[in-house]
């Protein structure tokens, strides 16, 4: 499949697999600590000692990028995996069983489909991971929970739409009759013909879906209520908000890499897509 | 009434084998579907049975619930919207009396059937081997090696070269005509005592057609199976099939043995469609005579004979009074007030 990538592909494919490196082996490059005060203040990009300069707190921006992308691509690959998983699971169940079952997985998609994901999340967050005593701070690794339950929600009745759509399909499709004839079970039918042909339009519209979610976790973290201080893209955004006039570099290097990988994703998504349709067409 | 539906068998061709049994008995099945036009009447009490290693052919145009006799027989009509009434014995079992997985364990091992699109009846994603391995592994509890050895045998029955190399091919990398190979060994993968043909060679080029229609009859032979071969075409069945029920607006309304069908038609329909079919003596240059109309809308309630608006020798009668399936002797039924060759 990667033979047959135009170039705009190969270049997203590339551009992830970097910033997959960065999140994975991040730690281990040599690089200034993310959380330490350098004396230059808004260092524009390539200064010695500063890769991509930094902010006006002297905080390094290259390393916050590289630990931010753990955190910005976590959220993102964990709720829509997650996402992906109950509402592939809700979808096929849907599509499969029809009926009572797809009546009332249809309404309950379209209900959570109707809620706006910031509200969601603000609500969510509010509520699960808002000390009421404003002097006691919520532990950060449960405010990452609660965010990344908040953008599951978003993503199950998306992909559970899409996969019960295609599940009609391929339920449809004769060779399912024909292992239905051949007297198979219906979970080895599900696993064996219907999966197998479902899954290449979950993982295109999964990777859409990471895409947007990388987007939704910045403007939670513009509204405050992203993971900590400084340690996602969006929260160097917040962080940097008010410091356009003085360094810019520190809100235009978090967006590029932030505006970069959503793209890659689009691409791979519209890319795999294509795959899947010339595939299809090919029958 | 009952005696008066039932077909007397043709000889089986086995010899030294005693048949009193019949495999398969269909007794007044009907089947309707629910639909936003009305309630559409499918198949209309149709009657039929089979004996072991009998083939029967249901001939009819498109529309005319050939298929859905079929897949009614089968117990394969799964939809919410379809109401079926009549009874299926299969073995002297009451199969639509069965919950889902008793019917399923006769799916496959006792009845399979063979698609007509072999594009659509392969799983473009999964590879020919495991596709044909599947029935004999799960069905009948195979290791993973003899299911491949199973395979290859099976391949080799329906007469494909290279079985190895075939195994591991995807259905698109394979031709129609071999695609279909593929679906009849998948069908007889589980040695089915029936096999359904739902018009197998519809979708193939008409050199192949053959190939694969002698390949059923071999095999129904090889393997003592009865066969079910639906079709529109008359001279599909004629050649591979021991008796012949012609469908017309859901009814059977024609039923004899394949010889004396062809050489005593008794039903109007039947001879127009006989007319139909070109002739290598046909004079050039003359139009195919063709059946004018259509299918009366199965929707609708029907008063008369269903082919009486399409029949040339339509009379009053036809059109407000309903014939029944009348037995003419040497087992052969017509649903006709006027049967040709018969003076009244």
């Amino acid at each position: 499949m990667l033979r047959n990538l135009g170039f705009f592909s190969k270049i997203s494919f590339a551009w992830l697999s970097l910033m997959l490196f960065f999140a994975i082996a991040g730690p281990l490059l040599p690089l200034p600590d993310p959380s330490e005060f350098s004396d230059a203040l808004g260092a524009g990009i390539f200064t010695s000692g500063h890769l991509l300069g930094t902010d006006l707190n002297g905080y390094d921006l290259f390393a916050n990028i590289v630990v931010g992308s753990r955190n910005s691509l976590f959220i993102a690959i964990i709720s829509v995996g997650l996402g992906s998983l109950l509402g592939g699971i809700l979808g096929i169940a849907a599509g499969y069983l029809r009926g009572k079952t797809d009546y009332v997985l249809t309404i309950f998609f379209n209900i959570f489909l109707s809620i706006p994901n910031l509200i969601l999340s603000l609500v969510l967050i509010a509520v699960l991971a808002t000390s009421p005593d404003p002097t006691q701070t919520v532990a950060d690794s449960r405010r990452l929970v609660v965010i990344i339950i908040s953008l599951t929600i978003v993503i199950i009745p998306i992909l559970g739409r899409i996969t019960r759509g295609s599940t009609l399909a391929w339920t449809n499709a004769e060779f399912v009759v024909a292992a239905k004839s051949m007297g198979m079970k219906d979970l080895m039918i599900i696993r064996r013909h219907i999966i197998p042909n479902v899954l290449p339009s979950i993982y295109a519209v999964a990777f859409l879906a990471i895409g947007i979610v990388i987007v939704v976790e910045g403007a939670l973290s513009l509204l405050g209520i992203g993971v900590g201080q400084g340690i996602s893209w969006g929260s160097m955004l917040a962080r940097s908000q008010g410091d356009l006039e003085y360094a810019p570099t520190s809100l235009f290097v978090p967006l590029t890499f932030l505006a970069l990988t959503v793209i890659a994703c689009n691409q791979i998504g519209d890319a795999l897509r294509q795959h899947l349709d010339s595939r299809e067409s090919k029958l | 009434m009952q005696s008066n539906r039932r077909c007397p068998s043709t000889a089986p061709r086995q010899q030294g084998v005693k048949t009193v049994s019949e495999l398969l008995r269909v007794s007044n099945l009907d089947v309707r579907f629910d639909t936003a036009r009305g309630l559409l009447h499918a198949v209309k009490d149709v009657s039929f049975n089979l004996e072991p290693g009998e083939s029967l052919g249901i001939v009819g145009e498109s529309g005319s619930g050939k298929t859905v006799l079929s897949r009614a027989t089968m117990g394969l009509l799964t939809m919410s919207t379809a109401k079926k009434s009549g009874s299926v014995v299969l073995n002297d079992v009451e199969i639509t009396k069965l919950s889902r997985s008793e019917l399923r364990s006769k799916w496959g091992t006792e009845m399979a059937i063979v698609f007509q699109d072999p594009m659509t009846a392969l799983n473009p994603v999964r590879r020919i081997g495991d596709q044909i391995a599947e029935g004999p592994r799960v069905r009948l509890g195979m290791s993973k090696k003899d299911a491949k050895q199973r395979a290859i045998e099976l391949l080799k029955m329906v007469q494909i070269a290279e079985p190895e190399k075939v195994l591991k091919k995807f259905p698109l990398q394979l031709s129609g005509g071999m695609r279909q190979r593929v679906m009849i060994a998948i069908a007889i993968a589980c040695n089915p005592k029936i096999l359904f043909a739902d018009e197998p060679t519809t979708a193939l080029d008409v050199t192949v057609q053959a190939q694969i229609l002698g390949l059923i009859s071999s095999l129904r032979k090889q393997l003592n199976m009865s066969l079910i071969l639906v079709t529109h075409d008359l001279g599909v069945v004629a050649g591979h099939t021991d008796k012949i029920a012609v469908m017309y607006a859901g009814e059977i309304v024609e039923m004899a043995p394949t010889k004396e069908l062809f050489s005593n038609v008794r039903m109007p329909y039947t001879e127009a469609l006989l007319n139909s079919i070109p002739r290598i003596t046909n004079q050039s240059g003359i139009r195919l005579p063709v059946i004018e109309g259509r299918l009366p809308d199965p929707t609708l309630p029907q008063n008369g004979c269903g082919f009486s608006a399409r029949c040339k020798y339509a009379t009053e009668k036809c059109h407000t009074e309903r014939p029944q399936l009348v037995d003419g002797g040497n087992g052969h039924m017509y649903r006709c007030f006027f049967p040709l060759g018969v003076n009244k």
